[in-house]
C-alpha cells in the first residue's frame, strides 16, 4: 500500500506469508479466514486499484503518484452495491488507505522503533507509526462501534460489574478498528491493556494511534519487518512492574514468546484464549505434551464462530467473488463444488439459489450423504470436470485440482479456491512454457493452452473469499464478543474450574455471544416459563442443549 | 369422492371411538413423567420421542414400550382410515363395532391408502393379516405349531403365514439396499460367528431382514417384539418358519409381552451373548430376573431415547455391568429421523390432513432444533411466510441468518395461518393463544408427545368440536371462528404421515454395525459404559446408503491422507464436528 504499484510485490510479500503459515497451519481454513481478514484488505483495494491503473496508469503514477492515490483510496467507497456492514468496513479501508497517503505524503521514512512520541497526556508506552493519527483512527473506531452492537451492549452490561477488574491482558491480534472496539470494551469492563499485532501487515496505524492516545500500550504498524514484530511482542510483554495474567491471543506467537522467553509470566496468568486454527493447534500439542502449565480457552471451535467464519461467511462471499472478478452469471452454470463441509454447504446452496447446476465431491460418506439429501449429486472430479463452468475448491486438502484435471476442463472454466491456503489447487503445475499465462484483472489469470482453450484462474489458486471479497464487520464481531467473554470466564472461573488444559467455550458462553447479536435482526427470543424449563429439566437462562448437540 | 363415502361412515365409528380418546389424557400423563427424563436429550428430536402418543389402550400399554414406530403404526391406523378411499373397508367396519377394541386397532391400519412406497409395503402386509378374518382367537400361546423343519420353538400367530411373510420380507431387502450389501460384503468373514442375539424391536419386514443379515454374519438370533402392537404376524410366521426362534404377535396383552420377552431369554442350554434393544424392556427384565446373565453378556445395543436414558441412569447408578451401544445418537440416525423426515412428512402430514395451499400462507415454527429446521426449509421451499420462534440464542441466531423472523408467538399469532410446534416442550400453544387465532388457523405438533398443544384447554362446554376426517378436528368458538386441530395435538408425522423405509434401513444398518463392532472388540476396549457409535461406523453406515442415490465417493490420495493427517478409510472428522 506504501507503494500503488506495488501490486505485484505486495502480493508476493503476501504469498510468502500464507507459505510460511501453511506450514503450521492445521488443516482447516478457518483460521485463513480471520488471520488474514486484514490482509485481504490490502489485497482487495489492491484489486481495485489494479483494475483502472494496472497497464496504462502504471507510468502515470510516477509522477502522478499522490492524486493516483487519492483515487485508489477512493475507490472503494464508490463501490455502491454493498451490505451495510460490509460498506461500513469498506470505508473504514478507504479512510485507511488515505491514511496511508497521509503517511506516505510526509515520506515518514524512520522506523517507528526510533521514534519518540507520547500522546496528550505525556504517556509514551507504546510504539505506533504516527500518533498524530489518533483522531482520524479514534473515527474509525466509532465506525466499527456502530456495526459491534453485540460489543457495546456487552460493555454497557458489564459496565458496572467490572468483571476484569484487575486483569491485566496482552494481547496480540490482528489491530484493526474491530478490534479496538474489543480493546477498549475490556478496558471498559475493568482490563489494562497491552497490545501487539499479530501479522506485519494488517495494523490499521491510525487505529493503533487511536488506542495510544486513549492510554492502552500499543507495539503495531503496518509493514513490520519479522525482528519488528517479534520486537513488539516483547516490549509488549516484558515491561518492569507490569506482569500479564491474561493472553489474548492469534496464531500462538505471543503464547510461543512467553512460552521461550519468559515463562514465569505463566505463573501468573489464568488463561489463555486463543482464536486461530494455528494457535490452538499448537496449544494442543503443548497440552499433548504436557508443557501448557495454564488453562487455555479455543474460542476457535464454538459454534457461533465456526458458523459465521465458515457457512455463513462463505455462503455470501463465494457469489461476490466470483462477481467481481469475472461478472459471471450463475443460472444454469454447471458447478461442481469440492468438499461439502461447512464451507462447501454454503457455497452450494448459494449457487443453487441462483439457479447453477450444482454437483459436488465428497471423502467423507456422512458429508456426501448430507450432500444426497440436500439434492447435489455426488460425483467424482474426474467424472464430471469436463463439462463443468466453474469448479470450487473447499475441501482443506492439496492437489484436489490437479493437472491432469486442468488439463480436461472445457475452455472459459472458472477455477476457484475457498477452502485453505494455496494448496488445493495444484497451480504449480500450470506454470510451465506450454502454458501462457495472461493476467486479465488484479487476481484474474487467463491460463491458456497451446490449443487455445483458456481456463481461468482466481487468485492464483488463493483464497477467493480472502482476496476478492471481505470479511463482515458482522462476523468479526461475532469473534470479539466471544473473545471478551472466554476472558472474562477464565478469569473469573473459580480455582479449579479450569485444568492445565485447552477447553472450547462453554456452552453458555456461546449462547450469551448469540444472545447479544439478536438485536441486529430485531429478533424476538421467547423465553421458558417456570413450567416449561421444569417440564425440560433445564434453566430458563440456558444452558438449553447437551454438549454433544450438533446445531 | 370415495373418500367422502368412507369419511361418512367413519362418524359412526368415530362415535365409537369416543370412549376410547377419552382415555387418553390418561396415558399422556404417565408418559409425561417419563417424558421429563428423557426431555433434555430429545428436547428437538421429535421424531426420536420415544413416549410419544398416547396409546388409546394406555393401560395395557407397557409404558416404555409406547415407541416410535408402534405408534406410528396405531395411529397410521387411526389416521387414515378416511384417507385410504376404498370404499369395500366399510362393512369390515361395521364389524369391528363389535369386536373388542384392540382388534380394531389391530384391523384398522391395514386400510391406508396413498403411501409412499415403502410403507405401503408394510401396510400392505399389515393388510393381509387382517384379512385373514379367520376369527382366530385363540392366543398364540396355547397353539402348538412346528415350522416345516419341525421346529416348535418360536410362538407366533399363525406359522402357516410364512410365505406370505417372506413375500414381505423380500420386498423389503429391496429397500434395504445396504443391509444387503452388509450382508454381501460381510458374508464371507462372518463377523458375528458365535453371537448369541436376543433382541426386542418391532417385528417389521425391515427388521426380518435385520435379523436375517445378522444370521447370515452367523449369529444365533431370538427375538421378541417392543410392542404388543407393532407385530406384522405374517413377516414372524416367516422368521418362524426360517429358523428363527420368534415370540411376537400382533395384539399381545400386558402379560403376554413379559411372557415372550421371558421365552426369549429363559431357555436351558441357551445364553445370549448380546442383547438388541429397543426401549429397554428386554434389559430390565434381564437386570431383573437374570443378573447371572450379564457375566456372558459382552454388550447391549440399544436403539430408543427412552432405552438409552434407562441405560444412563443405570450408568450413573454404577449399575450397568457391560458397555452398551447408544445407537440413538448417531450422526446419521438422528438426521434422518428428524431433519430429513420432517422436511418431507410435514408437507405430507399437512396436504393429507387438510390440502391447504402452502403458497403465501403464514406459518410460525415454533422451535428451530432439527426438526423446526426441516418443517422451515420445507415449508419456505413451497413459498410460505415462516416465522420461527425459539428460547436457545445459537438456532435462534440460526434461524435468522436462514432467513426467518424470529418473533415471540404472541407477536404473530393473530395473523398466521399455519402453527406447527417442534420444541419437546410443553404448553407452547395455550389456550390463550388459541383463542386469539384468526379463524380457520392450522394448529398441528410436529415435536413431542401430545404436550405442546394444550388440547385440554380446549375440552370446555362453550367450544364445539366437530371431528371432519380422522385426525382433523374443527373447534368451532361461540363466535363461529374455526380452529382446525391435526391429530388432537398428537404428533402429526406419526399420526398422518410415514417413515421411509429408507430411514429405517438406516437403523437397522446402524444396529448391526453396532453388534459387531461391540461383539469384535478387543477385550477392554470397551468399558461399562454407555458408548456413542465410532465414528467410522457411523461413516460406514453413511457409505453403504451412498449407492442408492448412485453418488461416486471420491477417495483421498496417500499423499492427501498424509497431507490431512487421516486415514484413507476414515474417520475423517473429529469427534466435536458438527455436519
Amino acid at each position: 500500500m506504501t507503494d500503488s504499484n506495488g501490486d505485484g510485490k505486495l502480493e508476493v510479500k503476501q504469498a510468502s506469508k500464507e507459505v510460511k503459515e501453511s506450514e503450521n497451519v492445521a488443516e482447516k481454513y478457518s483460521a485463513m479466514t480471520v488471520k488474514n481478514t486484514d490482509m485481504n484488505v490490502g489485497e482487495l483495494s489492491a484489486a481495485f486499484t489494479a483494475v483502472p491503473t494496472l497497464k496504462s496508469v502504471k507510468k502515470q503514477i510516477q509522477f502522478a503518484n499522490q492524486e493516483d492515490k487519492q483515487e485508489f483510496s477512493k475507490f472503494p467507497t464508490k463501490a455502491g452495491r454493498r451490505s451495510l456492514s460490509r460498506s461500513i468496513s469498506q470505508s473504514s479501508t478507504d479512510s485507511y488507505s488515505s491514511a496511508a497517503s497521509y503517511t506516505d505524503s510526509s515520506d515518514d521514512e524512520s522506523s517507528p522503533r526510533e521514534k519518540n512520541q507520547a500522546n496528550t497526556k505525556g504517556n509514551s508506552d507504546f510504539c505506533v507509526k504516527n500518533i498524530k493519527q489518533a483522531e482520524f483512527g479514534r473515527r474509525e473506531i466509532e465506525i466499527a462501534e456502530q456495526d459491534m452492537s453485540a460489543l457495546m451492549a456487552l460493555r454497557k452490561r458489564a459496565q458496572g460489574e467490572k468483571p476484569l477488574a484487575g486483569a491485566k491482558i496482552v494481547g496480540c491480534t490482528h489491530i484493526t478498528a474491530q478490534t479496538a472496539v474489543l480493546v477498549e470494551t475490556l478496558v471498559a469492563l475493568g482490563a489494562q491493556c497491552r497490545w501487539t499485532a499479530c501479522n506485519i501487515y494488517s495494523t490499521q496505524n491510525e487505529v493503533a494511534a487511536a488506542l495510544a492516545e486513549s492510554g492502552v500500550a500499543v507495539f503495531a504498524w503496518k509493514g513490520e519487518s519479522e525482528d519488528d514484530f517479534w520486537w513488539c511482542i516483547d516490549r509488549c510483554v516484558n515491561t518492569e512492574g507490569w506482569q500479564a495474567n491474561m493472553i489474548l491471543d492469534d496464531g500462538g506467537d505471543l503464547t510461543h514468546w512467553v512460552y521461550k522467553k519468559y515463562p514465569n509470566v505463566f505463573k501468573k496468568t489464568q488463561g489463555i484464549v486463543e482464536e486461530s486454527v494455528t494457535g490452538v493447534h499448537r496449544l494442543y500439542q503443548l497440552s499433548k505434551a504436557g508443557k501448557l502449565c495454564v488453562p487455555a480457552m479455543n474460542v476457535n471451535d464454538s459454534v457461533t464462530k465456526q458458523k459465521f467464519d465458515n457457512l455463513y461467511c462463505c455462503r455470501e462471499s463465494i457469489l461476490d467473488g466470483l462477481k467481481r472478478t469475472t461478472d459471471v452469471m450463475f443460472g444454469g452454470k454447471q458447478v461442481v463444488v469440492c468438499g461439502y463441509g461447512e464451507v462447501g454447504k454454503g457455497c452450494c446452496m448459494a449457487l443453487k439459489a441462483l439457479g447453477a447446476i450444482v454437483c459436488i465431491t465428497e471423502i467423507d460418506p456422512i458429508c456426501a450423504l448430507q450432500g444426497c439429501m440436500d439434492g447435489f449429486r455426488v460425483v467424482k472430479l474426474n467424472e464430471v470436470i469436463r463439462s463443468m463452468d466453474m469448479v470450487i475448491t473447499c475441501t482443506g486438502n492439496k492437489n484436489v485440482v490437479s493437472r491432469e484435471q486442468l488439463d480436461r476442463m472445457k475452455n472459459g472454466c472458472i477455477v476457484c479456491n475457498m477452502g485453505h491456503s494455496n494448496t488445493e489447487i495444484d497451480v504449480a503445475s500450470l506454470r510451465t512454457p506450454e502454458l501462457t499465462w495472461e493476467r486479465v484483472r488484479s487476481q484474474v489469470d487467463h491460463v491458456i493452452w497451446p490449443d487455445g482453450k483458456r481456463v481461468i484462474l482466481l487468485a492464483e489458486g488463493r483464497l477467493l473469499n480472502l482476496s476478492c471479497s471481505t470479511v463482515p464487520s458482522f462476523v468479526l464481531s461475532i469473534t470479539a464478543t466471544t473473545q471478551a467473554l472466554a476472558l472474562i470466564e477464565l478469569y473469573n472461573a473459580p480455582e479449579g474450574r479450569y485444568k492445565q488444559d485447552v477447553y472450547l467455550l462453554p456452552k453458555k458462553m456461546d449462547e450469551y455471544v448469540a444472545s447479544l447479536h439478536l438485536p441486529n435482526f430485531d429478533a424476538h427470543l421467547t423465553e421458558l416459563s417456570d413450567e416449561q424449563a421444569k417440564y425440560m429439566g433445564l434453566n430458563k437462562n440456558g444452558p438449553f442443549k447437551p454438549n454433544y448437540y450438533r446445531y
